[in-house]
């Protein structure tokens, strides 16, 4: 089993269209520690940075200026595939995750792979079937007896659940869930936020989770921050988060941020919000 | 009626490897590669070329192959450099671009390896010949038929195996989904080229094996090859489906001789010229694509 790995952020900036009218800071030298297994659930209005923050982790871009480490080693400049064994990933569409027409075991069978180098030996192994089953059986989604069926006829949550597991399933050193409940109807994203926590919990994963709800926020992990503007401004542990309601954090945004917190999506979830 | 089947199956199973190239290009990849057009002559015309030069038959088509392989690694090496920057997997500017550019420089190619436009083949030896003499039987009609299924099912089998290894797997979440197999560490560039090598393989593979069957090779004989392939595969899949990689690469051979069926039908009933093949064969593709539309209204209505 791999060691989960602690993130640390130094200085880190991202702007994009440098020197043009666009000119955008993303992320605005932001230093942060994660120690190894941390659950840090991450909020913020949109066009906070927040989904800036794990691409820039992830490598889909480079920072403009600063560093980030993985446990031990600086990755600033190493390619997304290279850090691709480091970091499992999933995202808000369920089809981001998976590839459709290929099978749930084969779609498992890949991911076991990641970060290997992939070679002439069968890809969908007896041992690698065997182990899919059981990790498949633990979701309890029946998805177990259906491992040769293709991964587009599968529902959203169960897609997603697959996700889940495609990017867990080999232990990486760091998890980032970038609102990978927020395009699946209420009840499936419980079950999906559940299994999120179990497997987080099984493994002692490092986890990043950006949502927009924040009593998901405030339920899970023991961590939360909150970001405005390329900047985090409010960083509670779980002893400070644990008293704290959705209001208060409402009202706590209001007073770092100096303006509404709430958005169009957040009334969606929390109609009680309108301040 | 005989010699439609013979012909048909024939013609059928020389270009069924064009077809699955095609496939793996088309379907696997995601890559509409028109470097086919190209490489199926380059299979062709390198092997001509070894074969007046004495080469041995064996040699002179493995020698086909690898100039269709050649051919295709340049088109995914070129692909990579058309798209830097753009990691947009549904951006097929690009990969016709590549195609279309290595298509028109193998034009060339050809008539420099073959230093005319059409060498004749029928003084030579060929593969046929050969396992002709092996087996003492005459390589024509069904008995050829009959060796080249076999040669079919093997090389189908060896593709089906390589699909399904680590590396193959890969390769078809490369057209699938790239973003996601990027993000478990897989180098879809790499990936992509090594594919293209193997698809162009097969595609010259046919080239060479009906260059030495019809007794010559000629510069234009690849012109159409990728709505032939098409033909094929849209074909094989429609008629036969599409339940498991296994089993649509029967099904694309499967296709592969239905549509060279068709052609040596339609030749044979007299109503259409040799010249008229390119016009049926895109009319034959554009009502194989309508087929899934047709049927869903038929099924709304």
């Amino acid at each position: 089993m791999t060691r989960p790995a602690g993130v640390l952020l130094r200085e880190a900036t991202k702007v994009f269209f440098p020197k043009t009218p666009n000119e955008v800071t993303a992320l605005n030298a932001i230093d942060l520690h994660v120690d190894p297994g941390d659950f840090i659930t991450i909020i913020g209005s949109n066009g906070a940075g927040k989904s800036t923050l794990l691409n820039a982790i992830a490598g889909t871009y480079r920072l403009s200026s600063g560093s980030v480490w993985l446990g031990d080693q600086d990755i600033t400049g190493m390619p997304e595939h290279g850090r691709a064994q480091l970091i499992g990933r999933v995202f808000q569409d369920p089809r981001a995750g998976t590839a459709p027409s290929m099978t749930i075991e084969e779609n498992l069978s890949m991911a076991l792979l990641r970060g290997q180098r992939r070679g002439l030996r069968r890809g969908v192994s007896n041992a690698r079937r065997k182990h899919i089953r059981g990790q498949l059986e633990e979701l309890c989604m029946g998805l177990e007896d259906r491992m040769t069926a293709e991964v587009a006829k599968l529902s959203g949550g169960q897609r997603q659940a697959i996700s889940l597991l495609m990017a867990t399933v080999s232990e990486p050193r760091l998890l980032m869930l970038d609102e990978h409940t927020a395009a699946l109807d209420p009840k499936v994203a419980g079950t999906i936020m559940e299994i999120t926590g179990r497997i987080v919990e099984d493994k002692g994963l490092t986890t990043l989770m950006v949502t927009h709800n924040m009593k998901l926020a405030l339920q899970w992990g023991n961590r939360l921050i909150m970001m405005h503007m390329g900047r985090v401004v409010l960083d509670l542990d779980r002893a400070e988060k644990s008293v704290l309601g959705v209001p208060d954090l409402v009202r706590k945004f209001h007073e770092v941020a100096g303006e509404s917190l709430v958005t169009d999506r957040m009334l969606l979830d929390e109609p009680g919000l309108i301040v | 009626m005989e010699a439609i089947l013979s012909s048909g199956f024939e013609q059928g199973l020389l270009y069924s490897f064009m077809v699955l190239g095609v496939f793996l290009a088309f379907r696997v990849l995601d890559f509409p590669d028109l470097t086919v057009d190209g490489s199926l002559a380059f299979g062709a015309a390198m092997t001509a070329m070894l074969l007046t030069h004495d080469v041995s038959v064996w040699i002179a088509t493995l020698g086909g192959v690898a100039a269709g392989m050649a051919a295709g690694l340049t088109t995914g090496v070129l692909h990579m450099l058309l798209k830097s920057g753009q990691s947009d997997a549904t951006n097929y500017g690009p990969k016709l671009i590549a195609g279309i550019l290595i298509m028109t420089g193998l034009y060339t190619m050809n008539l420099r390896v073959m230093g005319r436009s059409n060498i004749p083949l029928l003084n030579e030896p060929t593969v046929m010949d050969r396992l002709g003499d092996f087996l003492s039987v005459t390589m024509r009609g069904w008995n050829l038929v009959i060796a080249l299924a076999i040669f079919t099912v093997v090389v189908k089998f060896a593709l089906d195996w390589f699909l399904r290894t680590e590396f193959g797997l890969a390769m078809q979440a490369s057209g699938d989904n790239e973003q996601m197999i990027r993000s478990l560490g897989v180098n879809t560039n790499f990936v992509r080229v090594l594919g293209l090598g193997l698809a162009n393989g097969l595609v010259a593979l046919s080239g060479s094996l009906v260059a030495q069957n019809q007794g010559f090779a000629d510069v234009g004989m690849g012109i159409g090859t990728i709505v032939a392939g098409l033909a094929g595969v849209i074909i094989g899949e429609v008629l036969f489906g599409e339940r498991s990689i296994a089993w649509v690469l029967f099904s694309v051979v499967g296709g592969s001789i239905v549509y060279r069926l068709l052609i040596a039908a339609s030749l044979r009933v007299g109503w259409f010229e040799p010249t008229d093949l390119k016009l049926l064969t895109a009319l034959l593709v554009i009502a194989a694509l309508a087929m899934p539309t047709v049927r869903r209204r038929v099924v709304r209505m």
